[in-house]
């Protein structure tokens, strides 16, 4: 059976017609055509489909697109702050090789930015444990954690 | 003596800088289009049913209910594709491969191969209707184990090939003379070793999208590092001149090795999309990235080596024997490269090798980083090592003096020119202090008094290139528009590592333009020039050098036509950053857009040139030190500091190479510790298809890497003197912590991965 | 992935009507971090799913020093992990629930759905059955509350009848003299399963034993205490000694099987290890 699912997505209104048993992530994906959420395992092993939900962020894959109603979702395609303007973790992650074959990405950037939202200043420890759902196959995480830190940096450079 | 020659000293613009690379804002802003992220409209889902038996004939197939199934489109069977042979791997230039596999056949030959695929209007509505297929099986004979597989009147697994389950006829290789070796040896070593199953596990699982349009003509959007060999099989196997198959590939989830087959899903969701005439998409889930993937093949190796009491090496006799799995798609490149690796790494005059492949009922293994060669050193390097404990030896110093080193016949059958292996594993007993490291106090930590800490070294060298097994060529296209940027044209493909950015750094540097001011198109076989694949270390190297050789033509035409037009000769002329200059006079200049532009009647200029590079070989070499802990009551092995020493010649884009050898590491540790693909040895079942009994590791266990990179011994076949990177990491790192583990509790393993029961076990036969 | 039916219940009588009017193959729906999975594997035929989460009441979180803890049945295991009540006066729990799968799992998965899953290795199990917790049942015709030790039949089997909804758990308070520790053992640190789980409750008044509990996950068919294991160590000072017998009586009392993930002997050799290393961990409260 469909059903419409109003919802917010990247600050905007969004609604999605879709079947009551479509994961959130295909709904995103195929329906709603922000295919920057990337299906990697599709059942919550990965965190490739990691999404922001009412603040929270959840594996999309496992949540259905019904339960979405009425909630806000941010995805990467909302991340960056402005047009032109990237978020301090996105031009790290550029900067310092956090990215290779990128299929991991969208999902790493949305855990590390709740990361840093609730924890400015995060320890190592600190930045493993939040990763530990979300596998990178490319980098050995070595990048990742340097452009996470450097990026917790600036952020804090900038409040300042 | 070492006979390499230091790397040439100059300054680069753009060369040996960590530029932005090309494909990074789109990744970090999810703009990207990976081939999963294609929509066309009008698009169904393909899916394909899977045998739940691991060797059988196919009696009958009834596709009646799921054809009849609201929303399935069409149903595929042995009984209607077109009954064509192939290569499984993408390589038919190596004369080494059988075509062994039809796109479906009556037979099944390990559990999860398809026996039929279905379109349907939704991907939910497909999977439904693959329950509706009836299959009625007579079940064959299954053989789980090579040595099985090998008896004589072991069930046969194909008609085709050497016989007796042989992938291709054993690989033989001998040098010198080894029973004189033998005889002038003081000891004699010998072992078993053998290695698991590891996958690679790319994060993008496997995905194609096949449209036909009104003139017959396949677009083909795959996720393959061989997009070119796609092409060419295809249309081989649908009888199709390569005009009429186009094949794209824009960003790629990884692949490290095991997306250069072609795989039966891609026939099927080309046949599908031709049979309903509408645009089909298949997408692997996790799952059948396992069953329908391709894995690293499981050795089993003996080796015997003697030794004089100096630590000389005399002797080494091997033999290794390599399971292909069903099929023997990559197995023939995969044992003549890890059988032929085995003349090298510890110099010895004396060898005699041996490697076979053996088809069994199990899923296909296939090329993965390291082929081969991960296995085979793995042996090589552990037993080194024991030969200096019983030699009573520091394992670094008798490494030191066994290494390969210039000038010696590298396992391609040239002298190996670059070489750095020597130098990479003196550098590290140097940063680290090894002898101290060594000789340090060894008292438990009273805090964790069931924990013993070791440290181990590990010794590779990889080649960059498929050479000789495969004759390969490199080739590139470099264009300047009239407002001076330029546009290179590659094959090659991105699955991730950088190499589209390396390649214009290149172009940059030798062109003498700004790194902004070149493009880069790839990913579309009907515009790019051919090129054989991303494999085998040696996109940079390759291409690279072909890039190099496309822009130096072109840079000279420019200078040609900025003579003209500055009225001087081209030989007082140079160009840099952009910028046309009088040699000696550089206030008289103008910029390539200038040169190109049109002016006084002059129409701009057309300059394109073609870069084709047929290379042989180049090694690469790396010593990685490794740094476990043990605990002695679990069994559990932390892998805590890594310092990986890497020569790969010149390095292009530093902090691109650093991430190969980083992530190398990962899954190095992974096969060594936790990764091991499980088929169950009495039906040929699965048991870990999935991320979390499949345990790669990470974020919480990955140790401190500090990695170090040697422009030690530069190749001249490689732009600059470059070299490959990409598989080194994955081979070094799994002696280093099986030599650790030894380091830490005096126990010997010989298999990987090493588990935490094997640990238990070897402390008790020990009497710990 | 096959197609199926979602309901959305607004009181628990209506879920509880749905799970017995819609057929064999309907769920309960919550965290759905287990169900959508078993779905996707095709691991259970799934036709219906009721959706419990918009059932008010059952998302709260009380604490007071006669309960304990009680928590509803929606209420997430990362809800429950952050919360500093947890952190300080179970970390048993607080263990537990860092452990299970992954942060992003945790945002959805709930304790009560971990619980009532059955599965031998969850995580959430052993340390609420060591604390002696209770489980709230809803029936339309007679609610209870069961020991969450009686409530497991086998694996993935529980006491729950056609229609039985559990809305909540009750933690028993934690004294000042209680020390306690959850240990998992697992090939990574991190999205695991547990190869084995071992779980510690215990009193100490005087230097002395007064209570202890001990329960093990993954070498059963369900979550199982080790008796005889226990007896050995009330009264005790808990000294090396009997702490070493104990949990050599604790391998003899547990029943594991051989899959992919261990053998039998090796979990048994870790139910030996990480009872005394529980123990220990649990006494540290004291030091």
């Amino acid at each position: 059976m469909k059903r419409i699912v109003e919802l917010i997505i990247n600050g905007e209104p969004r609604d999605m017609t879709v079947d009551s048993c479509r994961s959130l992530l295909d709904a995103l994906r195929d329906d709603v055509g922000l295919t920057g959420t990337k299906k990697g395992c599709d059942v919550g092993d990965c965190g490739a489909c990691t999404v922001i939900v009412d603040g929270e962020p959840v594996n999309a894959c496992l949540m259905l697109a019904v339960e979405a109603e009425g909630r806000t979702v941010e995805t990467i395609e909302g991340l960056q702050p402005g047009v032109d303007v990237l978020h301090p973790l996105q031009d790290a992650f550029m900067r310092y090789g956090a990215s290779q074959c990128g299929f991991c990405t969208p999902g790493i950037l949305m855990m590390a930015k709740k990361l840093l939202d609730d924890n400015p200043r995060p320890t190592d420890e600190d930045i493993r444990f939040g990763l530990s759902g979300n596998i990178c196959r490319c980098t050995g995480y070595t990048k990742i954690f340097d452009a996470i830190k450097a990026a917790a940096i600036e952020m804090e450079a900038a409040r300042s | 003596m070492n006979m390499t020659t230091p790397i040439e000293k100059r300054e680069f613009k753009i060369v040996g800088k960590s530029v932005r690379r090309d494909d990074v804002l789109e990744k970090v802003t999810g703009e990207a289009e990976y081939t999963g992220d294609v929509k066309l409209s009008g698009m169904l889902h393909g899916k394909i049913k899977r045998a739940a038996i691991a060797h059988a004939r196919i009696k009958s197939i009834d596709v009646s209910k799921a054809l009849a199934y609201p929303g399935v489109k069409a149903v595929l069977t042995h009984e209607n594709v077109p009954r064509v042979l192939h290569y499984g791997s993408p390589h038919p230039r190596s004369a080494s491969c059988t075509k062994d596999q039809f796109i479906l056949d009556d037979r099944v030959r390990f559990w999860g191969e398809g026996v039929a695929a279905v379109a349907a209007i939704s991907e939910e509505i497909a999977d439904e209707a693959l329950d509706l297929i009836e299959v009625e099986y007579e079940p064959l004979p299954a053989v789980f184990e090579p040595e099985d597989a090998a008896q004589p009147g072991a069930p046969l697994i194909h008609e085709v090939g050497p016989g007796g389950n042989l992938v291709l006829d054993p690989v033989r290789i001998n040098r010198g003379d080894v029973e004189a070796g033998f005889a002038q040896a003081d000891f004699v070593l010998e072992g078993t070793f053998s290695g698991g199953r590891p996958h690679p596990a790319y994060m993008e699982p496997n995905v194609c999208i096949a449209d036909w349009d009104g003139s017959n003509k396949l677009t083909f959007w795959t996720s393959t590092q061989t997009s070119f060999m796609v092409r060419g099989i295809l249309a081989e196997v649908l009888g199709l001149p390569l005009t009429k198959v186009r094949v794209l590939v824009d960003h790629m989830g990884g692949g490290f090795g095991a997306k250069q087959d072609l795989f039966q899903h891609e026939f099927l969701c080309a046949l599908l999309a031709k049979e309903t005439r509408r645009p089909v998409k298949m997408e692997f889930t996790r799952h059948e990235t396992f069953v329908a993937g391709r894995s690293r093949h499981p050795c089993k190796i003996w080796l015997k080596q003697g030794f004089k009491n100096d630590g000389t090496l005399v002797a080494r006799d091997m033999k290794l024997v390599y399971d292909s799995g069903a099929y023997g798609s990559h197995g023939p490149g995969v044992t003549i490269v890890g059988t032929t690796a085995a003349t090298s790494l510890y110099r010895c005059e004396n060898v005699r090798l041996e490697g076979r492949c053996v088809y069994t009922n199990t899923p296909i293994n296939g090329a993965f980083r390291g082929y081969g060669v991960v296995q085979s050193y793995y042996a090589l390097d552990i037993q080194m090592d024991e030969a200096a404990e019983r030699l009573g030896m520091d394992p670094a110093e008798l490494k030191l003096k066994n290494v390969v080193r210039a000038g010696d016949i590298a396992p391609s059958g040239h002298p190996i020119l670059g070489h750095g292996l020597e130098i990479c594993l003196q550098h590290g007993i140097d940063v680290l202090d090894w002898k101290k490291l060594r000789n340090r106090d060894r008292t438990p930590d009273p805090r964790h008094p069931h924990m013993r800490t070791g440290w181990g070294i590990g010794c590779e060298m990889h080649g960059s290139s498929a050479y000789p097994g495969i004759k390969e060529q490199g080739n590139a296209t470099v264009k300047v528009n009239e407002d001076g940027t330029v546009t290179l044209l590659t094959g090659a493909a991105g699955l991730g590592t950088g190499a589209h950015t390396a390649l214009a750094q290149i172009v940059g540097e030798e062109l003498g333009v700004r790194f902004e001011d070149v493009g880069t198109i790839h990913g579309d076989t009907d515009v790019v020039p051919w090129d054989i694949g991303a494999f085998a270390s040696h996109t940079t190297y390759l291409v690279g050098t072909a890039a190099k050789m496309a822009a130096g033509k072109v840079r000279a035409a420019v200078l040609d036509r900025a003579a003209m037009k500055l009225q001087v000769s081209a030989a007082e002329i140079d160009l840099s950053e952009g910028k046309v200059f009088v040699i000696g006079d550089p206030g008289r200049c103008m910029t390539v857009a200038e040169a190109m532009g049109p002016s006084r009647g002059i129409p701009a200029a057309n300059i394109v040139a073609n870069g084709t590079y047929e290379p042989t070989k180049s090694y690469s070499f790396a010593a990685h030190f490794a740094e476990v802990h043990v605990d002695t009551e679990t069994g559990i092995v932390e892998v805590k500091r890594v310092i990986p020493v890497h020569d790969v010649g010149r390095v292009i884009h530093p902090i691109a190479a650093q991430g190969q050898i980083e992530g190398g590491i990962q899954q190095g540790i992974g096969h060594t510790l936790t990764e091991d693909y499980i088929i169950d040895k009495k039906t040929g079942r699965s048991l870990n298809a999935g991320l979390v009994d499949y345990k790669m590791p990470l974020s919480m266990d990955m140790p401190d890497i500090e990695t170090i990179i040697l422009e030690a011994a530069p190749d001249p076949g490689g732009p600059w003197g470059a070299k490959g990177v990409g598989e080194d990491p994955i081979i070094a790192i799994g002696p280093a912590i099986a030599n650790a583990i030894h380091d830490a509790i005096g126990v010997r393993f010989h298999h990987y991965p090493i588990t935490p029961e094997d640990i238990l076990k070897a402390l008790r036969e020990k009497g710990a | 992935m096959r197609r199926f039916e979602y309901h959305r219940a607004d009181t628990l009588e209506q879920a509880s009507r749905l799970l017995t009017d819609l057929g064999d193959d309907t769920f309960l729906f919550n965290g759905g971090t287990d169900l959508l999975v078993e779905i996707r594997e095709r691991l259970r035929r799934v036709r219906h799913v009721v959706d419990i989460k918009q059932i008010p009441g059952l998302s709260d979180i009380t604490y007071d020093e006669t309960r304990g803890l009680t928590f509803g049945a929606l209420v997430t295991v990362g809800r429950l992990e952050n919360l500093a009540l947890v952190r300080q006066r179970y970390p048993n729990l607080r263990a537990a629930f860092a452990s299970l799968g992954s942060i992003q799992v945790r945002n959805r998965a709930t304790v009560v759905g971990n619980v009532c899953r059955a599965s031998p290795s969850a995580d959430t199990i052993p340390p609420l059955i060591a604390d002696g917790a209770f489980i709230h049942i809803y029936s339309r015709t007679n609610m209870r509350v069961v020991p969450l030790a009686e409530f497991f039949t086998g694996p993935g089997k529980t006491v729950l009848a056609k229609g039985e909804i559990v809305t909540g758990i009750t933690v028993p308070p934690a004294g000042d003299n209680a020390g306690k520790a959850y240990l998992k053992h697992g090939r990574r640190k991190a999205m695991e399963l547990s190869t084995v789980g071992v779980a510690v409750s215990l009193t100490m008044e005087d230097g002395l034993c007064n209570d202890i509990r001990i329960a093990l996950g993954a070498v059963g068919a369900t979550v199982l205490r080790a008796p005889e294991a226990e007896a050995m160590l009330r009264g005790t000072a808990l000294d090396a000694v009997t702490v070493k017998n104990a949990a050599d009586k604790a391998m003899e009392e547990c029943t594991p099987i051989s899959n992919v993930r261990a053998s039998a002997d090796y979990r048994r050799d870790m139910v030996g290890v990480l009872t005394g290393r529980a123990i220990k961990q649990a006494l540290e409260a004291f030091a």
